[in-house]
């Protein structure tokens, strides 16, 4: 390939093995390893550029999507560790590198990654609902006009109350799902700004299941099913490529 | 780009989706990366990005 005016960056998208073999992108390797990359343009990629883009909405979806596509693909066939939307460097030597430099991490997540696929589970609520099967369930037999005020006072405390049993409640969902994955995160909920539904997101969590299990699947559906009077409802998506089960800066293997 | 190709999604990949993990997960690689956006926390871009629009929406409708 010749030189050109137009500068190029290489675009990381993740780590596989070696002898991985994936249509479409380029693999750089380095011994046992190899990285997953797209030559850019950096008109589009560079670091003022990127900063720019950051904020086009279309742009940042389209190669966020991107992105996902690729390690999509990847992780139909083969055991891959995703990096993070915006990895570049300037030069191959750059990559390798990486390689290089990072190698015991990424064959220690290829291994804990490996026959197993990541499966997304969003909880939802009704808060409204919920709080009223709160207030409607007396701890106590009581007589129509004390079950009254007791109601009455109920209500000023329910939000409260709500918040606390929210919390236990998005705990004991997430310890019951873990007990049935290899491994385990909750990440933050997200803004109903940002969801864009009336419902309040309870629980955000992703576990990492073996490649065809369906016990998680089922307990989801069991959960869903003993939880619906409550106003909770259950999202779960995937396979996914395992990105919430490879980042090695927070003590995760 | 068509994500809904891909053979293995279920559906359509959300950008909900697509912050939970694209953006605010997998290895951050630091160091000697020339190009180290990486150190942006892009989720609070994206969050930025996102919240921004939806107000845009909500305005519009």
């Amino acid at each position: 390939m010749s030189e050109t005016a137009t500068a190029t960056g290489w675009y990381v998208f993740g780590i596989v093995e070696a002898g991985a073999r994936v249509d479409g992108v380029e693999l750089v390797r380095n011994g046992d390893l190899a990285a997953i990359v797209s030559q850019v343009d950096l008109a589009e990629f560079g670091h003022e550029a990127l900063r720019e883009r950051l904020n086009d909405r279309a742009w940042l979806e389209d190669t966020a999507l991107r992105h996902a596509d690729v390690l999509q693909r990847v992780a139909a066939e083969h055991a891959v560790v995703p990096l993070r939307f915006g990895t570049i460097y300037d030069e191959r030597s750059d990559v390798t590198g990486l390689l290089e430099t990072r190698g015991d991490d990424f064959r220690a997540a290829l291994e804990h990654v490996r026959d197993r696929v990541e499966l997304g589970v969003k909880v939802w609520i009704d808060r409204a609902r919920f709080e009223h099967s709160l207030a409607d369930a007396p701890e106590h037999e009581e007589s129509a006009g004390r079950a009254y005020m007791l109601r009455k006072q109920n209500e000023q405390r329910a939000a409260a109350e709500a918040a606390e049993r929210l919390a236990q409640l998005a705990q004991g969902l997430h310890a019951q799902l873990s007990a049935l994955a290899v491994d385990a995160v909750a990440n933050r909920p997200q803004p109903r700004e940002l969801t864009g539904r009336d419902e309040t997101m309870l629980l955000n969590a992703a576990y990492l299941v073996p490649r065809g299990d369906t016990r998680l699947e089922a307990g989801v559906a069991g959960l869903q099913a003993a939880y619906a009077e409550l106003g909770v409802s259950f999202e779960i998506t995937g396979p996914w490529p395992p990105h919430n089960f490879v980042d090695t800066r927070d003590g995760r293997p | 780009m068509s994500v809904v190709e891909a053979p293995h999604l279920q559906e359509q990949v959300t950008l909900l989706e697509l912050v939970d993990r694209v953006l605010n997960r997998g290895v951050v690689v630091t160091g000697d990366i020339t190009l180290a956006v990486a150190d942006v926390d892009l989720v609070y871009v994206g969050l930025r990005v996102l919240l921004s629009s939806v107000a845009t929406l909500d305005e519009a409708g």
